[in-house]
């Protein structure tokens, strides 16, 4: 009998065609972890694993794995770990992935990563010696065949799973397909997507993903409820293919105006629920296999989100 | 080609602080087409350098299609002008950095000349099309990815030099999320690949690159060129072509 390849419970959940919720985590630029940890105890028992984010938007940040093995230490939330490849050539990259291995990382997300110069240290040296698809690839050659990529041997590689990011929104669907299945050929064993807002965006996707043959892992398809107006403008504005709708932004302009900041959260919290629920009830008709809820500094908000699919 | 701008004047004063005696060398090749090396700039540097005191000594001036990394070629110019090098306090290389080093080297190890030598110019690397407008388009990797990518280098049209590209940022219009005036150098690929049928290459995984071969300095031996027969050669295409 052939062993299950299951070493995670975001696996397992998976496997078992659960609808699975992921949350996000995104340590700070700081010495200490004590916020990611709070945040991460009030995600427990709502979402399946978190992603911790590596130098999210090129900002330099606490090391992901070390977040990672303290949230797990710390609160029991299984994590997803990002690494990404502008800071990283693949010698540190594979130091990483072993790393992640004794530290109990049993997930990684593998991404390219957003170029330096959008960040805090523009002038910083970029590195890309390794893609997205690469460092996928890496990492299955490390974990199945306990080999680097010169065919070096690795003594007790480390079990884990490795994600990959894609864009349902691109304007370039075609290219965004082709490129989503070359990740699969590498490796990749589930997807977390980039924001949509849209219903129609995931139907698209979804077409277009059976339009060239199907991809066998399972999808999960990002979404982001706004805390305020200027994070949903920012989305809207400055993020490659994401659409947020004129009402919900409307909607969310409007609470400007609240003055108590009470009434103003619970407003926004409620214009959330009313769109999200739509949102999630659409998903659950579609190819979807879960939600990952980047929902950074406003976790109160996804169990309201989850009764939708309890 | 490599592309080159003329450094600032103020930073060229302060590598000659103290030298007196400049002589001033130019390039018939890359500096010539960015006029950071042909005989016209090296009239107007060696006039911004007298107003400031400087004795120009010599201008050699290398006429175009005379590279001065060249050696077989320039190395006759320098020849010529070897009292006036000899008496020099300071050369002034109007070149990229290959045309300052080959230069040097030649005085050092062939003429016995040891002097302070600066180059005027930097460097910008490869860079193809022109006439006014020119674009890096080689990295000069050591491994070219061309035969797999329609003929588009990923690694220096794409900003993060992507292998497997795109990444996330590919703009709405096509454009680069590091430059919004630059195409997205992966969507220009991927529709290249679709307009000549080779969409399957696309979908392929290219291999982490080889970078073991732009370990620097690179060295290369060729048969070396029988260069009168060159000269024939290009004088007879000229005539042919009616110049």
């Amino acid at each position: 009998m052939v062993e299950e390849r299951i070493f995670s419970n975001l696996m397992r959940e998976l496997k078992a065609g659960k609808f699975v919720f992921t949350g996000e985590l995104e340590p700070g630029k700081e010495g200490s972890i004590e916020t990611t940890i709070e945040a991460a105890r009030k995600l427990l028992g709502q979402v399946t694993a978190c992603n911790v984010t590596d130098n999210p938007q090129s900002f330099g940040c606490v090391n992901s794995l070390a977040a990672a093995f303290m949230v797990q230490k710390e609160t029991g939330m299984e994590c997803i770990c990002q690494l990404r490849c502008s800071d990283k050539n693949r010698l540190a990259l594979l130091s990483d992935v072993l790393a992640a291995g004794l530290l109990g990382i049993k997930n990684i997300l593998a991404i390219t990563g957003d170029y330096v110069s959008l960040g805090d240290t523009p002038d910083v040296k970029p590195v890309y010696d390794l893609d997205s698809t690469l460092l996928t690839r890496m990492i299955r050659m490390i974990v199945d065949e306990g080999k680097d990529f010169r065919g070096n041997e690795i003594r007790n590689p480390p079990k884990l799973h490795v994600g990959v990011a894609a864009n349902p929104g691109s304007e370039f669907l075609d290219m965004e397909v082709y490129k989503l299945k070359r990740k699969v050929k590498a490796g990749a064993e589930f997807v977390q997507t980039q924001v949509v807002f849209l219903p129609e965006v995931v139907d698209r996707f979804f077409a277009k993903v059976k339009e060239v043959g199907g991809i066998d892992i399972p999808i999960l398809i990002g979404i982001f409820p706004a805390k305020s107006y200027a994070e949903a403008k920012f989305f809207h504005e400055q993020v490659s293919g994401v659409i947020v709708p004129e009402d919900y932004m409307a909607k969310l302009k409007e609470t400007k105006e609240i003055k108590d900041k009470e009434k103003r959260k619970e407003r926004i919290d409620q214009i959330n629920i009313e769109y999200f629920t739509g949102f999630l009830e659409h998903l659950k008709s579609t190819p979807a296999a879960g939600c990952h809820i980047m929902a950074v500094g406003y976790p109160e908000i996804i169990p309201e989100l989850r009764k939708v699919v309890a | 080609m490599m592309g080159q701008t003329q450094k600032p004047l103020e930073e060229i004063l302060k590598y000659l602080n103290g030298r007196r005696k400049i002589v001033l060398m130019g390039c018939g090749g890359c500096a010539t087409i960015f006029h950071t090396g042909d005989p016209e700039a090296i009239d107007r540097m060696a006039e911004a350098l007298s107003k400031n005191g400087k004795e120009i000594i010599a201008k050699i001036k290398l006429p175009f299609g005379v590279f001065c990394c060249y050696l077989p070629m320039s190395s006759q110019f320098l020849k010529m002008h070897q009292k006036d090098l000899e008496a020099a306090d300071a050369i002034l290389m109007m070149s990229c950095g290959d045309g300052t080093q080959a230069v040097r080297s030649y005085l050092d190890n062939e003429m016995g000349i040891v002097k302070p030598i600066f180059s005027a110019n930097n460097a910008l690397g490869f860079v193809g099309e022109g006439p006014a407008n020119f674009i890096e388009k080689c990295l000069g990797c050591g491994d070219c990815v061309l035969p797999e990518t329609a003929g588009i280098c990923p690694l220096t049209q794409c900003a993060k030099g992507l292998l497997n590209g795109p990444c996330g940022g590919t703009t709405p219009d096509g454009k680069c999320e590091v430059d919004p005036e630059k195409d997205c150098a992966w969507l220009q690929i991927f529709r290249r690949l679709e307009k000549i049928g080779e969409l399957d290459k696309f979908a392929e995984i290219r291999t982490p690159k080889d970078w073991s071969k732009a370990t620097r300095p690179r060295r290369l031996s060729v048969e070396p060129l029988d260069l009168m027969a060159k000269l024939k050669e290009l004088k007879n295409t000229l005539v042919s072509m009616g110049v």
